[in-house]
């Protein structure tokens, strides 16, 4: 019976115009939503392209430039001298961490516009190299992106209420439910039937088109993962969907005239969608504020300010730390000042590991009352999950920050010695100049958060679904 | 009788269960808004003010050095809150609040609010202004729609137009009603902003940002004025509520939704905007082509060399009576700012141009001409962010040049190195930033008002085109 009833809802809805235009509208914005996220990962791969190739010009330079020296002589200028470690950690010989665009980026930019996906390492102190950010006109950035995440997220439900904000009222209203209601079938089953016919209908082509237009965006399938977190994609946009089905059926359970429920689910999803989040971000930042940046500043400066002035002290604590670096007064001394100058970044990174840090922890706690609270909002909980699953979440950035703090400690290890022995670089260590390789985070750390996310929405339209169902009971068929 | 219909608009309305609680929402909202706007104008504000002494006396203070060596130290200049930043925030959150001025080199402004805040924020931050543009227009949607299509589903509208009224009347009569609830919300809200407001700035600074709030105020009001009057254009022409209703919901949608973010990426696509990289390595190429200052056998410093010497009346260097080291700075200074003009100056020229794709999209939505209007009139706009970036670079320039002057001038002495103390490190003003006036402001964004008041004119036709063929059943 079910499938009869879905049959025939079909069958009126292929007949209805403005149920074509809908799905019409929904194509088309799956496939704008797609093009301007894969333009978002083609600028990103460019970009990188870019730092790959500048990369390996300045280190095939380098190389050539350190065999053309003549190695009895003095070099005449110290600082462009590629045979010593301080140039080649600092200036010639920088490799770029990179990180390349998330798995599913192309369906979701999420947060990833607002974060580098590059940094140019060096010997100095992380904050010369972490505050980098990609050019990008701050309105594009206030007003957000039409990518395939925001048309899931904030269109795909609208669609979903346009289509059945009237499932039984319009019945009700055009007579046909008394008569309907006439044969032998209960209630429950054909609001059931035609909640199910429209479901089909447009997750399939919710899906169908993210999906297909995933792969022609290139979303790499050989990429490890890939197809889990597609899986992934597809349970989140279904139990999403299913949640505002569950809304709309819900709410025509009430057994108010049509009108009256589009406005009831109007407001419903202004509540879910822009007055929920906009209030869950007022109260993770008012109750873990994120200290201002502007005090970063000031103790960056004075840190540097006094670390400069103790230089040669802190020079000679340095050695005292290290006597093993300590060179033998016969040793060459290529650039005095670039030792002098790795003591007092050392010193600089040390005061300010700590004031940094407190950024990062006041934001890790909104980030733990987000995960907490996401569920008081479908909306929420499910554009989460969708970075989350893309790749383009703030906890995938900071996978990437930790694995370029390891890098930016490799980097210091290899050279930091060689600078403060005041050697010179051999043909072997070019060779040996420590690279990034970027290890996408691992699907265990997505999997459990995305999984969260599911039983989150699905437990709501449930519970909602059930409701529904159970209100139809006292449902008025006429009149 | 428009009177009439008003009064017995109004007084439905406010009795209305669902308006009541409407109207409580978005006030309860506005006045949240415009606490937290209020409390974060007044944080930054005096953290901004204490940064800005700190990083003047870090600079007055920094010891005995040769002024190149503080020329690098250099300073901060820290973007100023404005007062109406707390109704609207505009792209605060998305642009820097600090900059670095050192030598040899413009940077970019760092720390977006935006970085240090989790994925919800994008979903919009709660202001005021967001209030305005996208709440109080679905409010008028919601008590509008019904006006006339309701009343035709209830069959009161034939007893009403056999009663001789005209549709005309009918029609302004709903408006004002509708306007007048509006008010009911819109009048404390805004003596409670202004309230806060001078609570923020004082009476003095208030009076001053009285045009810019007379420029926000008019906006908002047309473009309800331009909601209201299709409210009542579609509800006129609609067979069914429930017809003009959905109109009016995909109405909002569109403005509110759609075309702002199809704006972005269309813009972005006609006006592309170099990735920082490439930017960087452009810079840096030209830059190149520059006398270095730190390189002593670059090849156009012969020329220099020439020149200051003939400058000078002198044959040789030896001769010179100030240091070269301070000219051949200042001439990569001049060489940097050349180049620095150039791509910056492109660069902020492509946002410009993006956003007046944006601002173009206003044909098909309000909204956009509205919040550009209003982030204007805040001073919390694109353009007013490169005013201020404009005037800390300005000053960048000043101040190395006081310090390269100073080598030149002073140099040359028994010493090796030669240092400097705080008498020189005074020579270098303050800085101090002045807003450009509001006249030139209103200057560049009147097309906004027009495309508003554009907006407000053709509702208002549609209006009475929809009415005057207004059927009763």
């Amino acid at each position: 019976m079910l499938l009869r009833i879905m049959r025939h809802d079909w069958r009126c809805l292929a007949a209805d115009r403005s149920a074509w235009a809908l799905v019409a509208l929904l194509g088309a914005f799956v496939g704008y939503g797609v093009s301007n996220g894969s333009a978002w990962v083609r600028f990103q791969r460019d970009t990188l392209a870019t730092a790959a190739q500048d990369e390996s010009q300045r280190l095939a330079d380098l190389r050539r430039d350190a065999e053309d020296v003549d190695p009895k002589a003095e070099p005449a200028f110290a600082w462009l001298d590629p045979r010593t470690p301080g140039v080649v950690a600092g200036t010639r010989g920088q490799r770029f961490a990179t990180a390349p665009p998330g798995p599913l980026a192309a369906l979701d930019v999420g947060q990833a516009d607002l974060y580098p996906f590059y940094f140019k390492m060096t010997n100095r102190t992380k904050q010369t190299f972490i505050a980098g950010d990609e050019i990008e006109n701050p309105s594009n950035l206030l007003a957000g992106r039409f990518d395939l995440g925001f048309v899931v997220v904030q269109l795909f439900p609208l669609l979903i209420l346009g289509l059945s904000y009237n499932l039984l009222s319009a019945e009700r209203e055009q007579g046909t439910l008394a008569m309907t209601l006439a044969q032998p079938v209960r209630l429950r089953t054909l609001a059931l039937g035609k909640v199910l016919a429209r479901a089909a209908l447009v997750l399939t082509l919710a899906l169908a088109l993210s999906i297909g237009g995933g792969l022609l965006a290139g979303v790499d399938l050989r990429r490890p993962d890939v197809l889990a977190r597609l899986g992934l994609w597809a349970a989140t946009v279904a139990g999403y969907g299913a949640f505002w089905f569950a809304l709309a059926l819900a709410v025509n359970a009430l057994g108010r005239p049509s009108s009256t429920n589009a406005v009831v689910l109007a407001a419903c999803w202004i509540a879910l969608v822009v007055v929920a989040p906009a209030l869950l971000n007022v109260a993770v930042t008012s109750l873990h504020p994120v200290p201002s940046r502007v005090e970063l500043i000031g103790a960056i400066r004075d840190a540097s300010a006094e670390a400069s002035a103790e230089g040669s002290h802190l020079l000679a604590r340095y050695y005292e730390d290290h006597p093993e670096l300590a060179p033998a007064s016969s040793a060459p001394v290529p650039a005095d000042f670039l030792v002098k100058l790795q003591a007092v970044q050392k010193s600089v990174d040390e005061t300010i590991e700590p004031v940094m840090a407190r950024y990062d922890e006041q934001l890790a706690r909104q980030q733990a009352l987000v995960d907490r609270w996401r569920f008081l909002s479908p909306a929420v909980t499910a554009q989460e999950a969708l970075n989350d699953v893309s790749g383009t979440s703030l906890a995938r950035h900071k996978h990437f920050l930790a694995q370029v703090d390891a890098f930016h400690k490799e980097w210091q290890d290899f050279f930091i010695p060689r600078i403060m022995r005041r050697e010179r670089f051999a043909p072997a260590d070019y060779d040996a100049i420590p690279k990034f390789r970027f290890r996408e985070q691992p699907l265990v750390e997505v999997a459990p958060r995305a999984g969260a996310a599911l039983i989150g929405l699905a437990a709501p339209a449930v519970a909602l679904g059930l409701a529904g169902l159970a209100a139809l009971r006292r449902y008025p068929i006429t009149g | 009788m428009i009177g009439r219909i008003a009064r017995k608009e109004f007084t439905e309305m406010t009795r209305d269960g669902r308006f009541r609680a409407a109207a409580a929402v978005v006030a309860i909202l506005l006045t949240a808004s415009l606490a937290m706007g209020w409390k974060r104008h007044r944080d930054v504000d005096a953290e901004r003010h204490a940064a800005a002494l700190a990083t003047r006396r870090q600079w007055l203070e920094q010891g005995t050095k040769n002024p190149h060596s503080a020329a690098h130290y250099g300073t901060y200049a820290f973007k100023p809150k404005t007062p109406l930043s707390m109704v609207d925030p505009g792209v605060d959150a998305y642009t820097g609040v600090a900059v670095w001025l050192e030598a040899h080199k413009q940077n970019e402004f760092r720390y977006r609010p935006a970085q240090d805040a989790t994925a919800v924020a994008r979903f919009g931050e709660l202001s005021a202004a967001a209030t305005l543009q996208l709440l109080l227009p679905l409010l008028i949607v919601l008590l509008a729609f019904p006006a006339f299509a309701g009343e035709r589903d209830l069959g009161t509208l034939r007893q009403l137009l056999s009663l001789g009224v005209r549709p005309r009347d009918l029609a302004a009569g709903k408006a004002a009603g509708v306007v007048a609830a509006l008010g009911l919300l819109l009048v404390p809200a805004t003596a409670a902003g202004v309230l806060a407001l001078a609570l923020a700035t004082g009476a003095g600074p208030l009076a001053a940002e009285v045009p810019r709030m007379a420029a926000m105020g008019l906006g908002y009001l047309l473009y309800y004025g331009a909601f209201v009057g299709i409210a009542v254009a579609v509800s006129a022409w609609a067979g069914t509520a429930r017809t003009a209703l959905l109109v009016l919901l995909a109405f909002w949608i569109a403005n509110a939704l759609i075309v702002p973010r199809i704006a972005v990426d269309v813009a972005k696509r006609l006006h592309p905007t170099p990735s920082a990289l490439a930017f960087g390595q452009a810079v840096d190429r030209e830059l190149k082509k520059g006398v270095d200052g730190h390189d002593p056998n670059d090849p156009g410093l012969a020329a220099l060399k020439a020149r200051v010497m003939r400058e000078y009346g002198v044959d040789r260097m030896e001769e010179l009576k100030i240091d070269f080291a301070g000219v051949t700075l200042q001439a990569s200074e001049d060489h940097g700012n050349r180049v620095f003009d150039e791509h910056y100056g492109a660069l902020w020229d492509a946002f410009a141009r993006q956003d007046d794709v944006q601002r173009a999209a206003a044909l098909a939505s309000p909204l956009m001409a509205v919040r550009s209007l209003s982030m204007a009139a805040a001073g919390t706009e694109p353009d007013q962010h490169r005013d201020f970036a404009a005037a800390a670079e300005d000053y960048r320039r000043g101040m190395i040049r006081v310090m390269n002057e100073d080598i030149a001038e002073h140099g040359k002495g028994p010493d090796a190195e030669y240092l400097a103390g705080d008498d020189v490190w005074a020579k270098v003003p303050d800085f101090s930033y002045e807003r450009p006036p509001f006249a030139g402001v209103a200057g560049r964004r009147w097309p906004d008002l027009a495309a508003l008041a554009g907006w407000c004119a053709g509702a208002a036709l549609l209006a009475t085109a929809a009415v005057a063929r207004v059927r009763a059943f």
